[in-house]
Protein backbone atom coordinates (compact mmCIF):
# COMPACT_ATOMS: atom_id res chain seq x y z
CA UNK A 1 0.00 0.00 0.00
CA UNK A 2 3.07 2.26 0.92
CA UNK A 3 4.86 1.51 -2.35
CA UNK A 4 1.65 2.41 -4.05
CA UNK A 5 1.25 5.40 -2.59
CA UNK A 6 5.03 6.26 -3.21
CA UNK A 7 4.44 4.94 -6.67
CA UNK A 8 1.51 7.73 -7.15
CA UNK A 9 3.43 10.45 -5.57
CA UNK A 10 6.17 9.84 -7.69
CA UNK A 11 4.59 9.30 -11.04
CA UNK A 12 2.64 12.99 -10.48
CA UNK A 13 6.18 14.60 -9.35
CA UNK A 14 7.34 13.09 -12.63
CA UNK A 15 4.19 14.33 -14.20
CA UNK A 16 4.80 17.79 -12.82
CA UNK A 17 8.85 17.61 -13.39
CA UNK A 18 7.58 16.91 -17.35
CA UNK A 19 4.99 19.42 -18.20
CA UNK A 20 7.62 22.13 -15.91
CA UNK A 21 10.26 21.01 -18.91
CA UNK A 22 7.70 21.13 -21.45
CA UNK A 23 6.32 24.89 -20.41
CA UNK A 24 10.15 26.12 -20.13
CA UNK A 25 11.16 24.34 -23.64
CA UNK A 26 7.85 26.21 -24.81
CA UNK A 27 8.32 29.41 -23.37
CA UNK A 28 12.06 29.42 -24.65
CA UNK A 29 10.95 28.38 -28.14
CA UNK A 30 8.95 31.14 -28.43
CA UNK A 31 11.26 33.78 -26.91
CA UNK A 32 13.87 32.67 -29.33
CA UNK A 33 11.54 33.23 -32.04
CA UNK A 34 10.53 36.62 -30.88
CA UNK A 35 14.56 37.47 -30.65
CA UNK A 36 15.11 36.40 -33.62
CA UNK A 37 12.68 38.51 -35.24
CA UNK A 38 13.61 41.72 -33.43
CA UNK A 39 17.32 41.16 -34.59
CA UNK A 40 16.01 40.75 -38.61
CA UNK A 41 14.12 44.11 -37.76
CA UNK A 42 17.13 45.64 -36.13
CA UNK A 43 20.37 44.59 -37.98
CA UNK A 44 20.68 46.63 -41.29
CA UNK A 45 20.69 44.95 -44.18
CA UNK A 46 19.25 45.58 -47.90
CA UNK A 47 17.82 41.92 -48.90
CA UNK A 48 14.97 41.31 -49.33
CA UNK A 49 13.96 44.83 -47.83
CA UNK A 50 10.88 45.61 -50.65
CA UNK A 51 9.78 42.20 -50.20
CA UNK A 52 9.70 41.95 -46.40
CA UNK A 53 7.98 45.28 -46.29
CA UNK A 54 5.16 44.16 -48.76
CA UNK A 55 4.26 41.23 -46.43
CA UNK A 56 4.12 43.79 -43.26
CA UNK A 57 1.97 46.03 -45.17
CA UNK A 58 -0.18 43.04 -45.91
CA UNK A 59 0.02 42.22 -42.12
CA UNK A 60 -0.83 45.43 -40.99
CA UNK A 61 -3.82 45.64 -43.21
CA UNK A 62 -5.62 42.57 -42.46
CA UNK A 63 -4.62 43.13 -38.35
CA UNK A 64 -5.27 46.82 -37.87
CA UNK A 65 -7.29 48.03 -40.55
CA UNK A 66 -9.55 45.52 -41.24
CA UNK A 67 -10.19 44.32 -37.54
CA UNK A 68 -11.90 48.30 -37.60
CA UNK A 69 -14.91 47.62 -37.81
CA UNK A 70 -15.54 44.74 -35.42
CA UNK A 71 -13.17 46.45 -32.77
CA UNK A 72 -15.89 49.58 -33.00
CA UNK A 73 -18.55 47.75 -32.48
CA UNK A 74 -17.63 45.68 -29.37
CA UNK A 75 -15.65 48.59 -27.82
CA UNK A 76 -18.95 50.73 -28.51
CA UNK A 77 -21.23 48.27 -26.91
CA UNK A 78 -18.60 47.42 -23.87
CA UNK A 79 -18.63 51.28 -23.00
CA UNK A 80 -22.41 51.21 -22.87
CA UNK A 81 -22.58 47.92 -20.80
CA UNK A 82 -20.06 49.41 -17.95
CA UNK A 83 -21.76 52.96 -18.22
CA UNK A 84 -25.19 51.30 -17.51
CA UNK A 85 -23.94 49.22 -14.92
CA UNK A 86 -21.84 51.95 -13.22
CA UNK A 87 -24.32 54.69 -13.52
CA UNK A 88 -26.76 52.89 -11.83
CA UNK A 89 -25.70 50.94 -9.19
CA UNK A 90 -22.96 53.45 -7.99
CA UNK A 91 -25.38 55.90 -7.39
CA UNK A 92 -27.06 53.83 -4.94
CA UNK A 93 -24.13 53.69 -3.10
CA UNK A 94 -23.41 57.15 -2.87
CA UNK A 95 -20.39 56.73 -5.45
CA UNK A 96 -21.85 58.12 -8.60
CA UNK A 97 -19.02 60.29 -9.12
CA UNK A 98 -16.39 57.31 -9.85
CA UNK A 99 -18.43 56.67 -13.17
CA UNK A 100 -14.76 57.91 -14.69
CA UNK A 101 -12.76 55.77 -12.40
CA UNK A 102 -14.51 52.46 -12.93
CA UNK A 103 -14.48 53.22 -17.02
CA UNK A 104 -10.39 54.41 -16.43
CA UNK A 105 -10.13 50.84 -14.38
CA UNK A 106 -12.05 48.65 -15.90
CA UNK A 107 -11.72 49.54 -20.04
CA UNK A 108 -8.68 51.36 -20.58
CA UNK A 109 -6.34 49.13 -17.70
CA UNK A 110 -8.09 46.52 -18.30
CA UNK A 111 -10.57 45.16 -20.49
CA UNK A 112 -9.77 47.12 -23.22
CA UNK A 113 -6.09 45.49 -24.28
CA UNK A 114 -7.60 42.45 -23.00
CA UNK A 115 -10.41 42.22 -25.60
CA UNK A 116 -8.44 43.68 -28.01
CA UNK A 117 -5.85 40.84 -27.86
CA UNK A 118 -9.27 38.53 -27.59
CA UNK A 119 -10.18 40.29 -30.76
CA UNK A 120 -6.87 40.15 -32.95
CA UNK A 121 -6.14 36.24 -32.09
CA UNK A 122 -9.73 35.12 -32.78
CA UNK A 123 -9.21 37.00 -36.34
CA UNK A 124 -5.54 37.55 -37.10
CA UNK A 125 -3.45 34.84 -34.73
CA UNK A 126 -5.33 31.94 -36.22
CA UNK A 127 -5.18 33.29 -39.35
CA UNK A 128 -1.54 33.34 -39.41
CA UNK A 129 -0.98 29.98 -37.71
CA UNK A 130 -3.54 27.98 -40.50
CA UNK A 131 -1.97 30.05 -43.15
CA UNK A 132 1.44 28.90 -41.78
CA UNK A 133 0.44 25.00 -41.34
CA UNK A 134 -0.76 25.27 -44.80
CA UNK A 135 2.80 26.76 -45.88
CA UNK A 136 4.11 23.87 -44.01
CA UNK A 137 2.25 21.09 -45.32
CA UNK A 138 2.89 22.52 -49.23
CA UNK A 139 6.01 22.63 -48.52
CA UNK A 140 6.45 26.40 -48.99
CA UNK A 141 8.19 26.97 -46.61
CA UNK A 142 10.77 24.93 -47.49
CA UNK A 143 10.64 25.81 -51.00
CA UNK A 144 11.50 29.36 -49.07
CA UNK A 145 14.56 28.09 -47.05
CA UNK A 146 15.76 26.62 -50.56
CA UNK A 147 15.74 29.81 -52.34
CA UNK A 148 17.89 30.84 -49.54
CA UNK A 149 15.11 33.18 -48.46
CA UNK A 150 15.08 33.49 -44.45
CA UNK A 151 11.69 32.34 -43.14
CA UNK A 152 12.65 34.19 -39.79
CA UNK A 153 13.12 37.81 -42.02
CA UNK A 154 10.36 37.13 -44.65
CA UNK A 155 7.96 35.51 -42.62
CA UNK A 156 7.85 35.35 -38.93
CA UNK A 157 9.20 39.38 -38.51
CA UNK A 158 6.83 40.62 -41.00
CA UNK A 159 3.82 39.10 -39.57
CA UNK A 160 4.76 40.06 -35.52
CA UNK A 161 5.91 43.80 -36.23
CA UNK A 162 2.62 43.85 -37.94
CA UNK A 163 0.54 41.91 -35.04
CA UNK A 164 2.26 44.24 -32.54
CA UNK A 165 1.65 47.77 -34.45
CA UNK A 166 -1.69 46.63 -35.37
CA UNK A 167 -2.41 45.27 -31.45
CA UNK A 168 -0.79 48.79 -30.12
CA UNK A 169 -3.18 50.91 -32.28
CA UNK A 170 -6.34 49.02 -31.65
CA UNK A 171 -6.21 48.82 -28.07
CA UNK A 172 -5.37 52.63 -27.77
CA UNK A 173 -8.46 53.19 -30.80
CA UNK A 174 -10.76 50.28 -28.13
CA UNK A 175 -10.27 52.58 -25.25
CA UNK A 176 -11.38 55.98 -27.01
CA UNK A 177 -14.11 54.20 -28.70
CA UNK A 178 -15.13 52.13 -25.52
CA UNK A 179 -14.96 55.59 -23.62
CA UNK A 180 -17.06 57.15 -26.16
CA UNK A 181 -19.53 54.16 -26.44
CA UNK A 182 -20.05 55.98 -22.20
CA UNK A 183 -20.43 58.97 -23.05
CA UNK A 184 -23.63 58.21 -25.60
CA UNK A 185 -25.57 55.82 -22.66
CA UNK A 186 -24.15 58.54 -20.15
CA UNK A 187 -25.85 61.24 -22.13
CA UNK A 188 -28.78 59.43 -23.19
CA UNK A 189 -30.14 57.27 -20.40
CA UNK A 190 -28.21 58.97 -17.44
CA UNK A 191 -28.51 61.98 -18.20
CA UNK A 192 -24.92 63.14 -17.19
CA UNK A 193 -23.63 66.14 -19.17
CA UNK A 194 -20.79 66.08 -21.44
CA UNK A 195 -18.60 68.51 -19.45
CA UNK A 196 -18.93 65.99 -15.89
CA UNK A 197 -18.53 62.76 -18.05
CA UNK A 198 -14.92 64.27 -19.71
CA UNK A 199 -14.15 65.28 -16.14
CA UNK A 200 -14.74 62.73 -14.29
CA UNK A 201 -12.66 60.38 -16.51
CA UNK A 202 -9.74 63.13 -16.88
CA UNK A 203 -9.62 63.34 -13.33
CA UNK A 204 -9.34 59.42 -13.29
CA UNK A 205 -7.14 58.94 -15.67
CA UNK A 206 -3.18 58.79 -15.36
CA UNK A 207 0.05 59.07 -17.71
CA UNK A 208 0.42 55.36 -15.82
CA UNK A 209 -2.92 54.28 -17.20
CA UNK A 210 -2.05 55.13 -20.67
CA UNK A 211 0.93 53.87 -20.57
CA UNK A 212 0.07 50.29 -18.68
CA UNK A 213 -2.37 49.94 -21.72
CA UNK A 214 -0.10 50.69 -24.28
CA UNK A 215 2.28 48.40 -22.31
CA UNK A 216 -0.40 45.81 -22.89
CA UNK A 217 -1.31 46.30 -26.34
CA UNK A 218 3.20 45.79 -27.17
CA UNK A 219 3.31 42.62 -24.91
CA UNK A 220 -0.40 41.05 -26.16
CA UNK A 221 0.76 41.54 -29.88
CA UNK A 222 4.29 40.10 -29.03
CA UNK A 223 3.03 37.23 -27.02
CA UNK A 224 0.31 36.48 -30.02
CA UNK A 225 2.46 36.46 -32.86
CA UNK A 226 4.90 34.57 -31.53
CA UNK A 227 2.82 31.69 -30.20
CA UNK A 228 0.65 32.11 -33.74
CA UNK A 229 4.22 31.58 -35.89
CA UNK A 230 5.43 29.10 -33.96
CA UNK A 231 2.18 26.87 -33.71
CA UNK A 232 1.93 27.69 -37.58
CA UNK A 233 5.42 26.54 -38.30
CA UNK A 234 5.08 23.89 -35.68
CA UNK A 235 2.91 21.49 -38.48
CA UNK A 236 4.83 18.75 -39.94
CA UNK A 237 3.03 16.62 -42.76
CA UNK A 238 -0.85 17.00 -42.41
CA UNK A 239 -3.60 18.92 -43.03
CA UNK A 240 -5.58 17.54 -39.82
CA UNK A 241 -2.72 18.99 -37.92
CA UNK A 242 -3.32 22.41 -39.01
CA UNK A 243 -6.61 23.09 -36.97
CA UNK A 244 -4.44 21.47 -34.07
CA UNK A 245 -1.84 23.68 -33.98
CA UNK A 246 -4.77 26.43 -34.54
CA UNK A 247 -6.80 26.10 -31.38
CA UNK A 248 -3.48 25.02 -29.31
CA UNK A 249 -2.47 28.59 -30.72
CA UNK A 250 -5.38 30.38 -30.01
CA UNK A 251 -5.69 28.71 -26.52
CA UNK A 252 -2.51 29.72 -25.76
CA UNK A 253 -2.26 33.00 -26.67
CA UNK A 254 -4.98 33.41 -24.33
CA UNK A 255 -3.63 31.84 -21.07
CA UNK A 256 -0.22 33.71 -22.23
CA UNK A 257 -1.96 37.19 -22.56
CA UNK A 258 -3.60 36.55 -19.22
CA UNK A 259 -0.58 35.62 -17.39
CA UNK A 260 1.50 38.85 -18.75
CA UNK A 261 -1.62 40.65 -17.87
CA UNK A 262 -1.21 39.69 -14.41
CA UNK A 263 2.45 39.94 -14.34
CA UNK A 264 2.06 43.42 -15.42
CA UNK A 265 -0.87 44.71 -13.55
CA UNK A 266 -0.17 43.09 -9.86
CA UNK A 267 2.77 44.55 -9.45
CA UNK A 268 0.87 48.13 -9.65
CA UNK A 269 -1.08 47.38 -6.91
CA UNK A 270 1.44 45.50 -3.83
CA UNK B 1 38.06 14.84 -63.75
CA UNK B 2 36.57 18.56 -63.24
CA UNK B 3 35.82 19.70 -59.90
CA UNK B 4 33.31 17.93 -58.27
CA UNK B 5 30.07 19.98 -58.01
CA UNK B 6 28.57 17.24 -55.25
CA UNK B 7 29.64 14.83 -52.99
CA UNK B 8 28.12 12.27 -51.27
CA UNK B 9 30.78 10.49 -49.36
CA UNK B 10 30.33 7.34 -47.43
CA UNK B 11 26.39 8.00 -46.70
CA UNK B 12 24.31 6.11 -44.52
CA UNK B 13 21.19 7.37 -43.46
CA UNK B 14 17.62 5.40 -42.61
CA UNK B 15 14.75 5.67 -45.32
CA UNK B 16 11.34 7.00 -44.34
CA UNK B 17 8.62 4.31 -44.94
CA UNK B 18 11.18 1.70 -45.95
CA UNK B 19 13.34 -1.09 -43.74
CA UNK B 20 16.06 -0.12 -46.25
CA UNK B 21 19.09 2.32 -45.51
CA UNK B 22 20.59 4.64 -47.85
CA UNK B 23 23.72 4.07 -48.61
CA UNK B 24 25.64 5.87 -51.50
CA UNK B 25 28.84 6.91 -52.42
CA UNK B 26 27.90 9.72 -55.39
CA UNK B 27 30.52 12.22 -56.93
CA UNK B 28 29.04 14.58 -59.39
CA UNK B 29 31.74 16.67 -61.20
CA UNK B 30 30.62 20.46 -62.05
CA UNK B 31 29.04 20.46 -65.28
CA UNK B 32 27.95 17.04 -65.48
CA UNK B 33 23.81 16.08 -66.04
CA UNK B 34 23.44 12.74 -63.56
CA UNK B 35 20.15 10.92 -63.67
CA UNK B 36 18.95 9.03 -60.58
CA UNK B 37 16.91 6.38 -61.95
CA UNK B 38 14.82 3.60 -60.13
CA UNK B 39 11.89 2.39 -58.73
CA UNK B 40 9.47 4.40 -56.01
CA UNK B 41 11.41 4.40 -52.47
CA UNK B 42 14.65 3.62 -53.94
CA UNK B 43 16.26 6.36 -52.46
CA UNK B 44 16.30 9.52 -55.12
CA UNK B 45 14.32 11.50 -53.48
CA UNK B 46 16.78 10.83 -50.44
CA UNK B 47 19.70 11.72 -52.35
CA UNK B 48 17.93 14.82 -53.60
CA UNK B 49 17.54 16.19 -49.87
CA UNK B 50 20.60 15.43 -48.92
CA UNK B 51 22.36 17.50 -51.72
CA UNK B 52 19.93 19.89 -50.86
CA UNK B 53 20.84 20.27 -47.14
CA UNK B 54 17.49 19.26 -45.84
CA UNK B 55 18.64 15.86 -44.90
CA UNK B 56 21.06 15.66 -42.35
CA UNK B 57 23.00 12.33 -43.06
CA UNK B 58 23.75 9.74 -39.90
CA UNK B 59 26.40 8.73 -41.81
CA UNK B 60 28.93 10.11 -44.21
CA UNK B 61 29.53 14.02 -45.79
CA UNK B 62 27.48 15.66 -48.18
CA UNK B 63 29.68 18.59 -50.16
CA UNK B 64 28.39 20.56 -52.29
CA UNK B 65 29.98 23.47 -54.67
CA UNK B 66 32.70 22.92 -51.96
CA UNK B 67 30.35 23.55 -48.65
CA UNK B 68 30.22 20.72 -46.47
CA UNK B 69 26.26 20.79 -45.14
CA UNK B 70 26.93 18.95 -42.03
CA UNK B 71 29.49 21.73 -40.77
CA UNK B 72 26.99 24.73 -41.61
CA UNK B 73 24.25 26.57 -39.91
CA UNK B 74 21.12 27.47 -41.22
CA UNK B 75 21.72 31.11 -41.05
CA UNK B 76 25.43 30.57 -42.90
CA UNK B 77 23.52 28.95 -45.80
CA UNK B 78 22.29 31.15 -48.56
CA UNK B 79 25.39 31.87 -50.14
CA UNK B 80 25.14 28.61 -50.81
CA UNK B 81 21.80 28.17 -51.85
CA UNK B 82 21.63 31.19 -54.05
CA UNK B 83 24.00 28.88 -56.27
CA UNK B 84 21.74 26.33 -56.16
CA UNK B 85 18.42 25.73 -57.68
CA UNK B 86 16.01 22.94 -56.19
CA UNK B 87 12.54 21.26 -57.31
CA UNK B 88 11.18 19.17 -55.08
CA UNK B 89 8.46 16.72 -55.80
CA UNK B 90 5.82 19.18 -53.83
CA UNK B 91 7.48 22.06 -55.89
CA UNK B 92 6.19 24.61 -53.08
CA UNK B 93 5.02 27.41 -54.99
CA UNK B 94 3.35 30.02 -52.91
CA UNK B 95 -0.27 29.94 -53.11
CA UNK B 96 -0.85 33.60 -52.21
CA UNK B 97 1.28 34.49 -55.21
CA UNK B 98 0.51 34.60 -58.98
CA UNK B 99 2.73 32.36 -61.04
CA UNK B 100 4.63 35.07 -62.32
CA UNK B 101 5.67 36.49 -58.90
CA UNK B 102 6.25 33.01 -57.79
CA UNK B 103 9.38 33.56 -60.31
CA UNK B 104 9.79 36.79 -59.73
CA UNK B 105 10.34 36.55 -56.09
CA UNK B 106 13.88 35.39 -55.55
CA UNK B 107 15.00 37.79 -57.66
CA UNK B 108 13.18 40.38 -55.51
CA UNK B 109 14.73 39.40 -53.07
CA UNK B 110 18.60 38.49 -53.43
CA UNK B 111 18.44 41.39 -56.39
CA UNK B 112 16.67 44.49 -55.00
CA UNK B 113 19.03 46.92 -56.50
CA UNK B 114 18.29 45.04 -60.65
CA UNK B 115 15.97 47.70 -62.40
CA UNK B 116 12.34 45.89 -61.74
CA UNK B 117 12.03 45.72 -65.89
CA UNK B 118 15.03 43.99 -65.81
CA UNK B 119 13.42 41.26 -63.30
CA UNK B 120 10.21 41.01 -64.96
CA UNK B 121 11.92 40.53 -69.03
CA UNK B 122 14.13 37.84 -66.92
CA UNK B 123 11.16 36.26 -65.37
CA UNK B 124 9.06 36.54 -68.79
CA UNK B 125 11.76 34.94 -70.61
CA UNK B 126 12.47 32.10 -68.29
CA UNK B 127 8.20 31.27 -68.58
CA UNK B 128 8.14 31.55 -71.83
CA UNK B 129 11.53 28.80 -72.27
CA UNK B 130 8.77 26.52 -70.08
CA UNK B 131 5.95 27.16 -71.80
CA UNK B 132 3.87 28.83 -69.24
CA UNK B 133 3.88 32.17 -69.89
CA UNK B 134 0.45 32.46 -71.10
CA UNK B 135 -0.44 31.78 -67.19
CA UNK B 136 1.75 34.00 -65.95
CA UNK B 137 -1.09 35.72 -63.78
CA UNK B 138 -3.01 32.76 -62.64
CA UNK B 139 -2.29 31.08 -58.53
CA UNK B 140 -0.88 27.78 -58.50
CA UNK B 141 -4.51 26.50 -57.20
CA UNK B 142 -5.83 27.23 -60.80
CA UNK B 143 -2.90 25.11 -62.48
CA UNK B 144 -1.96 21.74 -63.19
CA UNK B 145 0.57 19.59 -61.59
CA UNK B 146 2.28 20.09 -64.64
CA UNK B 147 2.50 23.35 -65.29
CA UNK B 148 3.14 24.05 -61.72
CA UNK B 149 6.41 22.26 -62.34
CA UNK B 150 7.45 23.96 -64.73
CA UNK B 151 6.60 27.10 -63.08
CA UNK B 152 8.65 25.84 -60.46
CA UNK B 153 11.71 24.49 -62.39
CA UNK B 154 11.44 28.54 -63.99
CA UNK B 155 11.90 30.02 -60.23
CA UNK B 156 14.72 27.53 -59.80
CA UNK B 157 16.56 28.83 -62.94
CA UNK B 158 15.90 32.36 -62.72
CA UNK B 159 19.09 32.84 -60.27
CA UNK B 160 21.56 31.16 -63.19
CA UNK B 161 22.10 28.74 -60.17
CA UNK B 162 25.84 26.50 -60.76
CA UNK B 163 23.72 23.15 -59.75
CA UNK B 164 20.01 22.33 -60.24
CA UNK B 165 18.16 19.39 -58.32
CA UNK B 166 15.44 18.33 -59.60
CA UNK B 167 13.07 15.62 -58.33
CA UNK B 168 11.02 14.18 -60.74
CA UNK B 169 10.96 17.28 -63.24
CA UNK B 170 8.56 15.47 -65.56
CA UNK B 171 5.85 14.33 -63.72
CA UNK B 172 2.34 15.69 -64.75
CA UNK B 173 4.37 16.74 -67.96
CA UNK B 174 2.43 16.03 -71.51
CA UNK B 175 5.62 14.14 -74.24
CA UNK B 176 5.62 18.01 -75.55
CA UNK B 177 6.66 19.35 -72.60
CA UNK B 178 8.86 16.78 -71.23
CA UNK B 179 11.05 17.55 -74.33
CA UNK B 180 10.19 21.42 -73.77
CA UNK B 181 12.16 21.13 -70.82
CA UNK B 182 14.94 18.91 -72.09
CA UNK B 183 15.72 21.44 -74.52
CA UNK B 184 16.08 24.23 -72.03
CA UNK B 185 18.16 22.50 -69.21
CA UNK B 186 19.96 21.74 -72.63
CA UNK B 187 20.00 25.63 -73.51
CA UNK B 188 21.09 26.64 -70.14
CA UNK B 189 23.74 24.00 -69.91
CA UNK B 190 25.15 25.22 -73.33
CA UNK B 191 25.21 28.99 -72.09
CA UNK B 192 26.80 28.85 -68.58
CA UNK B 193 27.99 25.67 -66.41
CA UNK B 194 25.59 23.74 -64.93
CA UNK B 195 25.14 20.61 -62.95
CA UNK B 196 21.96 18.62 -63.43
CA UNK B 197 21.23 15.99 -60.89
CA UNK B 198 17.58 14.57 -61.54
CA UNK B 199 15.65 11.83 -60.06
CA UNK B 200 13.41 10.31 -62.12
CA UNK B 201 10.93 7.12 -61.16
CA UNK B 202 10.25 6.06 -65.12
CA UNK B 203 12.40 6.05 -68.54
CA UNK B 204 12.11 9.36 -70.03
CA UNK B 205 13.47 11.12 -72.96
CA UNK B 206 15.13 13.53 -70.34
CA UNK B 207 17.61 10.66 -69.85
CA UNK B 208 18.90 11.02 -72.93
CA UNK B 209 20.32 14.15 -72.40
CA UNK B 210 22.23 12.73 -69.29
CA UNK B 211 25.84 12.55 -69.16
CA UNK B 212 25.53 9.69 -66.80
CA UNK B 213 22.89 7.88 -64.94
CA UNK B 214 22.80 6.18 -61.23
CA UNK B 215 20.26 3.20 -60.75
CA UNK B 216 19.37 3.12 -57.53
CA UNK B 217 17.50 -0.15 -55.88
CA UNK B 218 16.51 -0.09 -51.93
CA UNK B 219 18.74 2.67 -51.07
CA UNK B 220 21.92 1.49 -52.98
CA UNK B 221 23.44 2.23 -56.13
CA UNK B 222 23.37 -0.77 -58.19
CA UNK B 223 24.66 0.59 -61.91
CA UNK B 224 26.42 3.78 -62.56
CA UNK B 225 27.55 5.37 -65.69
CA UNK B 226 26.98 6.08 -69.14
CA UNK B 227 23.79 4.86 -70.25
CA UNK B 228 24.75 2.05 -72.42
CA UNK B 229 27.24 0.83 -70.11
CA UNK B 230 24.60 1.10 -67.39
CA UNK B 231 21.77 -0.67 -69.55
CA UNK B 232 24.14 -3.45 -69.64
CA UNK B 233 25.06 -3.51 -66.16
CA UNK B 234 22.03 -3.45 -64.58
CA UNK B 235 19.67 -6.51 -63.64
CA UNK B 236 17.28 -7.21 -66.01
CA UNK B 237 14.28 -5.88 -63.62
CA UNK B 238 15.56 -2.58 -64.21
CA UNK B 239 16.68 -2.23 -67.36
CA UNK B 240 12.91 -0.55 -68.08
CA UNK B 241 14.12 2.64 -66.53
CA UNK B 242 17.09 3.14 -68.65
CA UNK B 243 15.83 1.90 -72.05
Amino acid sequence: MLLHEKDGLQRMIEWVGRKAIAGYTYLAALATLFTQAVLDLLLPTRQGRGETLRVLVRQILFTGVDALPVTTVIALLLGIIIVTQAGTQLPRLGAGGLVGSIIVVTVIRELGPLITAFIVVGRSGTAIATELGNMSVTREVVALRLMGISISRFVIMPRMVGMVLSMLCLTLYFDVVAVLGGYLIADAQLTIPFYAFVESITKALSTTDVLMTAIKGLSFGSAVAAICCYHGLAVRSSFTEVPQQTTRAMINSFVLCLLIDVVVTVPLYL
Amino acid sequence: MNEAALVLEQIRTPMAGSPHVLDVDLRIAAGEFVALVGPSRSGKSLVIELAAGLVRPEAGRVVLLGHEWNDTQESEQTPVRLRVGTVLQQPGLLSNMTLFHNVLLPLRYHHGAMPERSREQAVMAQLERLGVAPMRDRFPAELNQGEVRRAAIARALILDPEVLLLDDPVAGLDAEMVLALKACIEEHRAHHPLTVVAALRAFSPLIEGADRLAVLQDGRVVADGARDTVACAVPEMLRKYVE
